[in-house]
């Protein structure tokens, strides 16, 4: 979890979702839907978004999941998170976490992205403020920055 | 662009230090890293969890609630029915028409009827499921046209009408007779769900001395203290009300329902003393919340050959359901702009608002404006293809130009500029070439261009008194905090306060801080509703503003010996204006401040003019200023599928002035998106007055995968109230992207469909019907 | 009971002219098979459909065929495949075509100590092309208001269709299955426009789908059609291309 071991006993019917947010507090992963339609409860789970809502706790057993808590700091935020900031790409917020963690999957494992492989990667996060124009501008340019910084 | 037109923009750029600055949100921050706290996520350990039992019929009378089997639920905490309310059973916007909880009859799907609350959701739920309702049913009227005829059955016993007005100007009689050809169409539109991402959701507890505090997600926490009292039967002062960060609004979290969610779980906390809240689930959230009132719109429209408008005879209906909430406020909307942006001189439009049992509508981002936009620019198109005019002529020939005459006969005065967002739109798209490229395009896949303009009335106009309170404190370290009820759910429009009071004092952004809006600390400002947060919000921002400014000033002309006149404040220095090296860092104005004991809080009070017109046929000054715009909406239909694929919108909207394009654009981008699903995807389906579809699943909001290119124009010609002279941009971008992308479509396929939203199966039957 | 821990049934291999898919790989696993063979272009038509990212890193073989419903896209692929499923419980394992395992809508032929552990089919030959024509309302995350799965064999010469499987959902009343009258009439004929512009007739004329409040059955209808022809098209140029 964001790179710390835990260890929880959970009930057979708890979702991971419950755990993130009920357990250990968590609160950067929303639930808007609780049907996994929306996508505002996404979470990275060894590599792959998933909807936290569609995951069973005990299904995330020896699983490494990244929310958005283990995603940039004040001090120092990860390209994506600059990039939302500069674009004005947060308008009310509550799907931010999970297109910063989309984003981030995204330039982890494709430093170039296109503009349709960004909006591939978004689809499964729904936004009904922004459009998602400034959001893919967003992830665009910060995977370019990144790509600059390594090169 | 000419050279001095090139200058006089430099000149009003430099003009500015921050208004018209692409300047990022106060918070951003947060937001980015996930910080924002919403109402669920700062619920107390120990809180209890409600739920609510709702109705599953449509209409019916009630003949018994059977509780007891929940209230012998292990766990169980509290079982509550309308004997409970300790005050009036009483939650509705406008018209005293709708109960907290109902009793003796339900009128539409998921009205509430009874609450349990539990310590976990789980047994909350399962003891939900426990209570049972005995039914008479009813029978149901679901049509606002049957509802009015004389025979239809009531919903309430005051009649099915919940309000009636009309426009009458000039003699339509007249007007009819001096046309040379006459067109009627009918069109209709849709249930639109909001769908914000948060659903409603609303926590409350008992303070020792027996006030309550209630925090949850709404935009007006006033109305949510008002109606909380009179549930609880407590005066207003015991009722404290904060709102929490809310992931978006657009209208259903101002009317009934963070009343609903807030009397609901402050009943529950005064019951057992704990803190409760109440969240709803999605599919309770579609059911229960008000949307977009659907339309049955009849157009009459008269026109000379040359394209002259010279009649319009308009029948608006609009389908309220079970209860008003502020259905008689959209119709208003509806009834002043049915006619769409034209110079039309004989007009006659009756508008009704119905009650059906069909779940309740009210407001949605753009309050009737999209509907009759959609039906208004679909008519025009029409009499184009009658006249056989290009779409985009005819309208330059009616077009709202200074000087001239609305339909409540408004003189329109210097700051329209609907004939300059006409042209931006149509030439940045590359209208006539494309009309004329698309119109030879063969096989299955063709492609279309359509257009759509509208005017959108600023602010609350007729609705009621317009008025905002804004505080403003300097703290002793110099950051600077603006504190209002006006609330921020997404539009930025908060820190767009701030960017105007930055720029009234002349100091940088980073100085300011936003407060949470609570009845406690706030004045009664109105709702953070009709986009009027700039516009009003931003008047009363600036005179706090200029109070502190003055009084620092007066306390810097003391120092600097000099008059206050004299001095200006910039890079977070107080300079004399001829002298820049007299100067005195703004940090140490604060500190003098602070010894003198001269307060630094000052409070900006703004109260719009009335708007004076005649209310018996509408005739007068309806709004105080208005948004223009105009959007070309291109498309790609698969002619043997009837899929359309929207491929570029083009939208030129009248900002007055962009205090912040960041924001301005994103409710552009944000507000053409939600008005591509209105156009063509999004459709909450009732079947016999019961929700069908109350799911993210299988209500289509656009994804990232559906958006098309888009091209954003800000047009700037300010207006009379808003500060900069600043348009309201929150609700107008919605307002045209259907009727655009429904001009676009008939224009492709040859054949129009006349109902919201336009899916592949009517775009499919329309060709064949044409055939 | 949740069986994510058996990773022993997530595999897709080769076996004696045979593709197996263990019930537990996801459509994400899936993900990483698509190529230019024909069943490698029939899962990338099927997964660029299917759900979202997010739900493809979820969403297993297994899953979808025992939901047993119009709303699962791999039904109707896995029936043009003309696959067969393996269960497994205490007592043993039965296999069984999948038409058999799907005996109503929402029902299959578990019993209720029983276990769906594999899906399989015939690896397509060389000559053969698959297609998956899905239609929604949006472009992703949709509920199909109708799809088509089509899978053609040839001869050598390429020419002559030597195996046809047409599998259609929204079928009123029924869960989705092989249209049979047409694939009948596509057998050993030419894969041309006559024989493409006969199946959609020949579909036409038996059809009833589902009407509910998504589309009539009266779109669904004219919508098959035109998604069957897009299919045999996109088949024939497949093959062609080959």
């Amino acid at each position: 979890m964001n790179g710390k071991d835990h260890a929880l006993v959970v009930e057979s019917t708890e979702r991971l979702l419950d755990v993130l947010r009920d357990r250990l507090d968590l609160k950067g992963v929303k639930e808007g839907c609780g049907t996994g339609d929306c996508g505002t409860c996404t979470v990275i789970m060894d590599g792959r978004l998933v909807n936290s809502c569609l995951v069973l706790a005990v299904q995330a057993r020896d699983k490494k999941i990244t929310t958005i808590e283990g995603v940039g700091t004040r001090e120092k935020l990860h390209p994506v998170q600059k990039a939302l900031m500069k674009y004005g790409a947060a308008q009310c917020g509550f799907c931010t976490p999970a297109m910063v963690l989309a984003g981030k999957n995204l330039v982890d494992h494709n430093p170039s992205p296109s503009k349709e492989e960004i909006k591939e990667a978004i689809s499964g996060v729904l936004c009904r403020c922004t459009g998602y124009y400034k959001i893919i501008d967003a992830i665009h340019d910060a995977a370019k920055e990144i790509s600059e910084v390594r090169s | 662009m000419t050279e001095t037109a090139a200058v006089q923009k430099l000149r009003e750029a430099q003009r500015f230090t921050l208004v018209g600055k692409r300047i990022q949100r106060l918070d951003a921050l947060d937001k980015v890293l996930g910080l924002p706290l919403y109402t669920s996520d700062i619920v107390p350990k120990d809180a209890l969890r409600v739920k609510v039992v709702r109705s599953s019929v449509p209409h019916a009378l009630i003949k018994r609630v059977n509780t007891q089997a929940a209230r012998e639920m292990p766990g169980v905490l509290a079982v509550l029915t309308a004997e409970d309310i300790p005050g009036i059973n009483e939650a509705y916007a406008l018209l005293p028409d709708r109960p907290l909880l109902a009793s003796k009859k339900v009128r539409c799907h998921g009205e509430a009827i009874a609450v349990v609350a539990a310590g976990d959701s789980e047994t909350a739920e399962e003891a939900a499921d426990r209570i049972s309702v005995e039914y008479e049913r009813l029978p149901i009227v679901t049509s606002p046209v049957e509802a009015m005829k004389p025979d239809s059955l009531l919903v309430h016993d005051s009649g099915n009408v919940a309000k009636y007005l009309r426009v009458r100007k000039g003699d339509v009689k007249e007007g009819f007779r001096q046309a040379d050809v006459i067109i009627e169409n009918t069109y209709k539109t849709q249930f639109q769900d909001p769908a914000p991402l948060e659903p409603e959701v609303g926590m409350a507890w008992v303070e020792k001395d027996g006030s309550v505090t209630c925090v949850g997600s709404m935009q007006t926490p006033f109305y949510v203290q008002t109606g909380v009292a009179k549930v609880l039967g407590l005066s207003p002062d015991k009722v404290r009300v904060i709102q929490a960060t809310t992931g978006g609004a657009f209208g259903p979290k101002s009317d009934e329902m963070p009343v609903d969610t807030c009397a609901i779980s402050a009943m529950v906390a005064q019951k057992t003393g704990k803190p409760a809240i109440l969240a709803y689930t999605r599919d309770e959230s579609m059911i229960a919340h008000t949307k977009r009132h659907p339309f049955v719109i009849t157009l009459k429209t008269g026109a000379k050959n040359d394209g002259r408008l010279t009649a319009s005879e308009a029948l608006v209906v609009s389908d309220t359901g079970a209860y008003a909430s502020l259905g008689p406020l959209v119709i208003i909307r509806a009834c002043f702009h049915a006619t769409g942006p034209y110079v039309i001189p004989h007009v006659k439009t009756d508008a009704y608002c119905m009650y059906t049992n069909n779940t309740m509508a009210g407001s949605f981002r753009g309050f009737g404006s999209p509907q009759v936009h959609f039906a208004a620019e679909s008519q025009m198109d029409e009499l184009a293809k009658k006249l056989d005019m290009d779409p985009l002529d005819l309208r330059l020939k009616n077009i709202l130009r200074p000087g001239m005459l609305t339909a409540t006969s408004q003189l329109v005065d210097e700051a329209c500029s609907l004939e300059e967002c006409t042209k931006r739109a149509t030439e940045t798209s590359g209208w006539r070439k494309k009309r004329l490229e698309f119109s030879r395009d063969r096989g299955p896949f063709r492609r279309g261009i359509g257009i759509a303009l509208m005017y959108h009335g600023n602010s609350l106009g007729p609705e009621g008194s317009d008025y905002a309170y804004v505080h403003m404190l300097i703290k002793p370290d110099a950051k600077i905090v603006v504190r209002t009820a006006l609330t921020e759910y997404g539009t930025g429009a908060i820190s767009g306060l701030a960017q105007v009071a930055a720029e009234t004092l002349g100091l940088p952004i980073h100085l300011f801080e936003l407060d949470r809006p609570d009845t406690a600390s706030c004045q009664e400002t109105g709702p953070t509703v009709a986009s009027r947060v700039m516009v009003i919000g931003g008047r009363a921002a600036q005179i706090a503003a200029q109070k502190l400014k003055e009084k620092l000033l007066n306390v810097a002309s003391d120092s600097l010996h000099c008059e206050p006149s004299k001095l200006t404040i910039r890079d977070e220095n107080v300079y004399h204006i001829d002298d820049p090296k007299r100067a005195i860092p703004f940090k140490k104005i604060v500190e003098e401040c602070y010894k003198k004991h001269i307060s630094l809080t000052e409070t900006g009070y703004y109260i719009a003019p009335k708007c004076e017109f005649e209310s018996e046929n509408s005739q007068g000054t309806t709004y105080l200023q208005y948004t223009y715009g105009a959007v070309v909406a291109e498309v790609q239909v698969d002619t043997e599928l009837g899929v359309v694929k929207p491929v570029k919108i083009t939208a030129a909207y009248d900002a007055g002035r962009a205090i912040n394009p960041l924001s301005v654009e994103g409710q552009i981008e944000g507000g053409t998106i939600q008005g591509l699903g209105y156009g063509l995807t999004e459709q909450l389906v009732h079947l016999g007055g019961m929700v069908v579809n109350p799911t993210l699943g299988d209500y289509y909001i656009p994804t990232s995968l559906d958006i098309p290119e888009i091209q954003t124009i800000i047009v700037e010609y300010p207006g009379a109230i808003g500060p900069f002279g600043a348009k309201a941009m929150g609700e107008p971008p919605v307002d045209l992207p259907a009727a655009a992308l429904a001009n676009a479509v008939a224009q492709t396929i040859g054949s129009r469909v006349f109902d919201l939203p336009i899916t592949a199966e009517k775009v499919l039957f329309a060709m064949k019907r044409k055939r | 009971m949740d069986l994510s821990g058996l990773s022993e049934l997530r595999y897709v291999k080769r076996e004696d002219g045979e593709i197996k898919i263990g019930a537990l790989t996801t459509i994400g696993d899936l993900e990483r098979q698509v190529d230019n063979s024909a069943w490698g272009r029939f899962l990338n038509d099927v997964i660029t459909k299917f759900g979202s990212p997010n739900i493809r890193s979820l969403a297993t073989i297994g899953g979808n065929i025992c939901a047993a419903s119009s709303s699962e896209d791999l039904i109707p692929v896995f029936l043009a495949l003309d696959a067969k499923v393996k269960t497994l419980r205490k007592s043993g394992t039965r296999e069984m075509p999948l038409q058999e395992f799907l005996v109503a809508k929402r029902k299959t032929a578990l019993h209720a100590d029983e276990i769906l552990v594999e899906v399989s089919f015939p690896e397509p030959s060389a000559r053969a092309a698959c297609s998956f024509q899905k239609l929604g309302m949006r472009n992703i995350l949709i509920i199909a208001l109708v799809s088509v799965a089509v899978f053609l064999d040839t001869d050598d010469s390429r020419s002559n269709i030597t195996q046809a499987r047409i599998a259609l959902n929204r079928l009123k009343g029924k869960i989705p299955q092989r249209v049979k009258s047409v694939e009948k009439g596509l057998l050993d004929k030419r894969l041309d426009e006559h024989a493409i512009k006969s199946a959609v007739e020949r579909l036409g004329e038996e059809l009833t789908l589902t009407s509910d409040f998504r589309a009539s059955s009266e779109y669904r209808c004219e919508a098959v059609k035109v998604l069957l022809r897009r299919a045999l098209v996109d088949c024939q140029q497949n093959i062609l291309k080959k």
